[in-house]
C-alpha cells in the first residue's frame, strides 16, 4: 500500500512528461506548414515604363523574402484611372489582403480604394497619393523636394536668367503637381527665373514629344527645360534633340531609362533627377507584409525614399551606377 | 500552537516539493540540451558552410580558368590577320554570350578595337569603365575589374566584369580587355544555400561586390554586407554571434567566396518549440503534482486530519465522545486503531474512577451515619432524663420520638435517595430536639411547596446545614433567633433553602465550610452534603452560601426534581 502510493504519482509525472513532448511536437509540425501565404496586389500607373518596371524588380524582391504572393497590375496609359479603379476592384475580388497602390488621379482614385479598405484590404500607396484616410502608409519620393531638386539642377547649370519651359503630364495627377509646385517655388525664390511656358501633356512620349516642340516652337526664348516624368523626359529630349538644342538649352528629366541615360552622355538632357524606384517596390511590399502581420507600429505613415540628381560628371561613378543600372 | 500554524501542510507540501524538484530538473535538462544543441548547431553550420563556399570556390575557379583560356585564345588570335581574327571572334562571341565586348587599347590607353555582337562604341565615350591605365600599370601582366557597366554602348548597359590583359611586346595591341557578365557564375551562386538563409557572394580582394544573390537590394541600399571588414580576414570560417562567415579565396584570381549562414532562426527555433514542450510538461508536471497531492491528501492528510479532530473532540469532551475508526494507508489506520484502543482505555479508567470515588462517599457516609455525635446523643439523653425527672414525661416522650425519627431516618433501609418529606420530617426532628437542648432560644418555620414532597433527595440533607445554621448562628445569639426552611420548584430543578437571621459569616468561614470537612467534630459536614449532590447529579448542582455579617446566612441547595419513580436513574451502584 505504501510502496504504490509512492510510485504512483512518479509514473503520472513520466507518462505526462511523454505525452506532453508528443503533444507539443505534433503541433509544432503543423505549424511548420506554409498554408498562410498573404496576398499582395501592386497596381500601378503603367506596366511599360522602365520606372514601373523597376519598382516590380524591388516589389517581387520583397515578396520572395516575405513568402507572399504579389500580382502586379496597370492600365495601358498612365491617364486611365478608370482601369486603375477595376483593377482595385479585381484584386479585392481575387482575395488581396494588402494593396500596394500608385494614384493616377488624387481624386478619382479616392472611392475605390476606400470601397478596397471597407473590405478590410490594408493599402499602402507608393509614387503617387491618393485622397484617403484609409492610406495606412505612402512610401515615395519627396515629390516637392524632388521638384526643388531639378529646379536648382537646372539653376546651377544656366547663368544669368532662365526662361523656364515646363512639360507636365496628368494635372490631376498628385506628385507631377507637386514636382511642378516645388520647382515653380524654387524658380520664383532664386529671382533670375520666369516659368514661360507650362504644359499638361499625356505621359506618354510621342504625345509629348509633339507638345513640346509646339512648345519650344511657341517659346524660343525658353533656355531652361524641365520634364516630371519618365515618358514626358524621353519626349521631351527628343524633341529638344529634333531641334538641335543642346548647347542652347538646359534640359532636367525625371527618372532614368535608356533613352534618358543615352541623351545624357550626348548633352540633350544635362541633368537627371532619379528617385529610388527599386526602394519604392521593395519597402511597399514590406510595408504591405508588416500591416498584414499586425507589426503596424513599425510603419511609418510617410516614408521618403531617396532621390539623387546624376548628370554628366557624376554618371559613371560607382554610387549612380548602382542606382541607375539594374542588375540583369 | 503557534507551532502547528507555522508548517505547512502535508499534501501541498508534497505538491510543491515535486513541481519544484521537476522543475528544476527540466531547467537544467532544456539548458544542457539547448547548449549542446546550438554547439552542434554551430558546428554543423560551419562544416555545411565551408563545404559550400568550396564548392562555390570550385565552380567559379572553373570559371575563372575556362575565362582565362579564351582570353588566352583571343590573345592569340590578336596579331593574325584582320579578316580571320574578325572571323574567329565573332564566332567567340556567339559562342559565349557571357562575353559582352573585348576591346583592346594602345599604350596610352586609348580605345582601338571593339568586338561585340549587335553593339557598336559611342563615337564620342563619355568614360570607358572597361580599361583603367593605372590599374593596368599597376598589376603589369593585367587585372580583373571590379563589376561596372559597361558604359562604351549606346542603350546598353549590362553589368560586367573586364578581364585586362597586357599583349606580349612586339604586338600591335598593348593591352586587350574583355567584357564579362557573370549570369552564368550567377546561377551558381544563386542555387547554394546553406542552411535555411544562408547563401554565398563573391567580392574582389577590396570587399567590392562581384556577385550576390540580392545584388540589387545591396545596390538600392536596402541591405548591406560587411564586405570591406571581411576582405581585411584571412580565409577561414568566423562565428559572429549570430551569423556564420566563411571566407575562402579563388585560386588565380582576386576574388573570394564568402559564405553567409544565421545561427540563430535554427537554435531559436528550437529554442521556442523546447520553451513550448517545457511550458507544456511544466503545466502536466503541475496537474500531476496535483494529482498525486490529492491522491496522498486522500489517503493520508484527510485521515489524519479526522483523526485531530477526533483528539481534538475527544480532548473537550471525554465521557460523550464516540470513536469512529479512520479509513486510510495502513500507518493511519494503526494509528487509528491504537486511539481508539486508548480512547476506550481511557473512558474505562474514568468510568472506574468515577466508581470508585461515588463508593468512596457511600462508604465514609455509612461510617458517618454509624458514628452519629455521641455528644448529640448524650445531650439529648441528658435532656430527655432531665425531662423525666422533672415529670415532663409528655415533652419525653416527644423526645424520644423524635430521637427514633431522626435515626429511622438516617439509616431508610440503605437508601441515599429518600423522599423529600422524610427528609423534612429529619430535619423536624432535628429541629424538635436542638429547640429543647436550646431552651427555646430560636424559632422555626418551613414553607414547603406541595409538588415536591413526593420527589426524592438525598438524606440528610438538611440537618448539616441546620446544625450549622445553629452552631455558628444562632447560639452565640442573645436574641432568640429564627430558621425559615423553604422548599419551592425553579423549573426542573427543586431548592431547599436554609435562611437564619444570626450573626452570619465572613466570606473566609464560608469558603472553608465548602472546601474542608470539619476535623473537630464528627457526623457530616456541609462539604460532603455538596460532594454527594455534585457526585449524583453533576457539577451543575449543590449548594450555593450566602451570608452577610450580623445579619444572617442563607444556604441554598440546588437539586434536579427526581421523582419517585425515577430513584433508579440516580441509584448508581449504591
Amino acid at each position: 500500500m505504501k510502496k504504490q502510493c509512492k510510485t504512483l504519482p512518479v509514473l503520472l509525472l513520466a507518462l505526462a512528461l511523454l505525452t506532453g513532448c508528443f503533444s507539443s511536437e505534433s503541433t509544432t509540425g503543423v505549424q511548420s506548414a506554409d498554408s498562410t501565404r498573404y496576398k499582395v496586389a501592386l497596381v500601378a500607373k503603367s506596366t511599360q515604363t522602365d520606372f514601373w518596371k523597376a519598382v516590380f524588380v524591388g516589389a517581387e524582391a520583397a515578396a520572395t523574402e516575405y513568402n507572399m504572393d504579389l500580382t502586379i497590375d496597370g492600365p495601358e496609359t498612365e491617364e486611365d484611372y478608370e482601369a486603375q479603379n477595376e483593377m482595385i476592384a479585381q484584386a479585392v475580388r481575387n482575395g488581396a489582403q494588402a494593396l500596394v497602390f500608385s494614384a493616377i488621379d488624387f481624386d478619382a482614385n479616392a472611392p475605390a480604394i476606400e470601397e478596397a479598405a471597407k473590405q478590410g484590404v490594408k493599402i499602402v500607396v507608393i509614387d503617387s497619393a491618393v485622397n484617403s484616410e484609409s492610406v495606412a502608409t505612402y512610401i515615395g519620393t519627396d515629390n516637392y523636394g524632388a521638384g526643388q531638386m531639378a529646379a536648382e539642377a537646372a539653376l546651377d547649370g544656366v547663368p544669368g536668367s532662365l526662361k523656364v519651359g515646363i512639360v507636365n503630364y496628368d494635372v490631376n495627377s498628385a506628385n507631377g503637381q507637386d514636382r511642378e509646385r516645388g520647382a515653380v517655388d524654387a524658380f520664383a525664390k532664386s529671382g533670375r527665373a520666369e516659368v514661360v511656358a507650362t504644359i499638361h501633356t499625356l505621359a506618354e512620349a510621342t504625345s509629348a514629344q509633339a507638345d513640346t516642340l509646339e512648345m519650344l516652337r511657341a517659346h524660343p526664348e525658353i533656355n531652361a527645360l524641365l520634364a516630371f516624368n519618365e515618358p514626358t523626359s524621353v519626349g521631351a529630349a527628343r524633341a529638344v534633340e529634333e531641334l538641335q538644342l543642346h548647347n542652347a538649352l538646359w534640359m532636367v528629366a525625371f527618372d532614368s531609362n535608356l533613352v534618358t541615360v543615352d541623351a545624357l552622355q550626348t548633352g540633350v538632357v544635362d541633368a537627371l533627377v532619379i528617385q529610388n524606384t527599386y526602394e519604392m517596390g521593395y519597402f511597399g511590399v514590406e510595408s504591405a507584409y508588416k500591416l498584414l502581420t499586425g507589426q503596424r507600429s513599425e510603419v511609418e505613415k510617410h516614408m521618403d525614399t531617396a532621390t539623387r540628381i546624376i548628370n554628366r560628371e557624376n554618371l559613371f561613378a560607382l554610387d549612380s551606377q548602382k542606382v541607375l543600372f539594374p542588375v540583369s | 500552537m503557534k507551532r502547528r500554524y507555522r508548517s505547512p501542510r502535508t499534501a501541498p507540501l508534497i505538491v510543491a516539493l515535486i513541481t519544484g524538484v521537476a522543475a528544476v530538473t527540466l531547467a537544467l535538462c532544456v539548458a544542457a540540451f539547448l547548449r549542446s544543441y546550438r554547439a552542434s548547431v554551430v558546428q554543423g553550420t560551419r562544416t555545411s558552410s565551408a563545404q559550400a563556399v568550396s564548392q562555390v570556390v570550385g565552380t567559379v575557379s572553373n570559371y575563372v580558368d575556362t575565362l582565362e583560356e579564351t582570353v588566352n585564345d583571343v590573345m592569340a588570335e590578336m596579331d593574325t590577320p584582320t579578316e580571320s581574327r574578325d572571323a574567329y571572334l565573332n564566332a567567340w562571341l556567339n559562342a559565349r554570350s557571357e562575353v559582352v565586348a573585348v576591346t583592346t587599347y594602345d599604350e596610352a590607353g586609348t580605345l582601338q578595337e571593339c568586338w561585340a555582337l549587335d553593339h557598336t562604341p559611342r563615337t564620342k565615350i563619355l568614360r570607358n569603365l572597361s580599361f583603367d591605365l593605372n590599374m593596368a600599370e599597376l598589376y603589369g601582366d593585367g587585372y580583373i575589374s571590379s563589376p561596372h557597366v559597361e558604359s562604351i554602348f549606346e542603350g546598353y548597359y549590362p553589368w560586367v566584369v573586364t578581364v585586362v590583359r597586357a599583349m606580349p611586346a612586339g604586338s600591335a595591341v598593348h593591352w586587350v580587355a574583355v567584357d564579362v557578365r557573370f549570369s552564368g557564375l550567377g546561377a551558381s551562386i544563386n542555387g547554394v544555400g546553406i542552411g535555411q538563409h544562408g547563401y554565398c557572394y563573391l567580392m574582389d580582394e577590396h570587399g567590392n561586390m562581384v556577385y550576390h544573390p540580392q545584388q540589387q537590394l545591396l545596390y538600392a541600399g536596402i541591405k548591406s554586407e560587411e564586405g570591406a571588414r571581411l576582405a581585411q580576414l584571412p580565409d577561414g570560417t568566423y562565428v559572429e554571434d549570430t551569423v556564420i562567415y566563411s571566407i575562402q579565396d579563388v585560386p588565380d584570381s582576386n576574388w573570394r567566396v564568402v559564405g553567409v549562414s544565421y545561427i540563430d532562426e535554427t537554435v531559436n527555433d528550437s529554442f521556442w518549440q523546447m520553451v513550448r514542450v517545457t511550458l507544456v510538461t511544466s503545466a502536466l508536471i503541475l496537474a500531476a503534482a496535483l494529482l498525486a497531492g490529492w491522491i496522498i491528501s486522500r489517503l493520508l492528510s484527510h485521515p489524519l486530519q479526522r483523526l485531530e479532530r477526533a483528539m481534538e473532540q475527544f480532548e473537550q469532551d471525554a465521557d460523550g465522545f464516540a470513536f469512529q475508526p479512520v479509513a486510510g494507508t495502513r500507518e493511519v489506520q494503526e494509528l487509528s486503531d491504537s486511539f481508539g484502543h486508548m480512547v476506550g482505555r481511557i473512558q474505562r479508567l474514568m468510568t472506574t474512577v468515577r466508581e470508585e470515588e461515588i463508593n468512596l462517599r457511600k462508604t465514609e457516609l455509612k461510617a458517618l451515619q454509624a458514628q452519629i455525635n455521641p455528644h448529640f446523643l448524650y445531650n439529648t439523653l441528658d435532656s430527655i432524663a432531665w425531662m423525666c425527672e422533672r415529670g415532663k414525661n409528655a415533652d419525653a416522650v416527644k423526645m424520644v420520638h423524635a430521637l427514633a425519627r431522626l435515626f429511622r431516618i438516617s439509616i431508610s433501609r440503605g437508601h441515599e435517595l429518600i423522599p423529600i418529606e422524610k427528609e423534612l420530617q429529619h430535619a423536624e426532628s432535628y429541629l424538635l430536639i436542638q429547640k429543647f437542648r436550646y431552651k427555646n432560644q430560636f424559632t422555626y418555620h418551613f414553607t414547603v411547596d406541595e409538588n415536591c414532597l413526593h420527589c426524592l433527595c438525598n438524606k440528610i440533607t438538611l440537618q448539616p446545614i441546620i446544625e450549622n445554621a445553629i452552631t455558628h448562628g444562632l447560639d452565640l445569639m442573645v436574641e432568640p433567633g429564627h430558621i425559615e426552611i423553604v422548599v419551592c420548584a425553579d423549573g426542573e430543578d427543586i431548592l431547599f433553602k436554609v435562611v437564619d437571621d444570626g450573626i452570619g459569616m465572613p466570606p473566609e468561614q464560608v469558603a472553608k465550610l465548602l472546601k474542608n470537612e470539619p476535623s473537630d467534630r464528627t457526623g457530616i459536614g456541609i462539604k460532603n452534603v455538596n460532594d454527594r449532590l455534585r457526585i449524583y447529579f453533576g457539577p451543575q448542582y449543590g449548594l450555593s452560601i450566602d451570608s452577610v455579617p450580623d445579619e444572617g446566612t442563607t444556604v441554598t441547595i440546588r437539586m434536579p426534581r427526581v421523582p419517585e419513580d425515577r430513584e433508579g436513574d440516580y441509584e448508581k451502584t449504591m
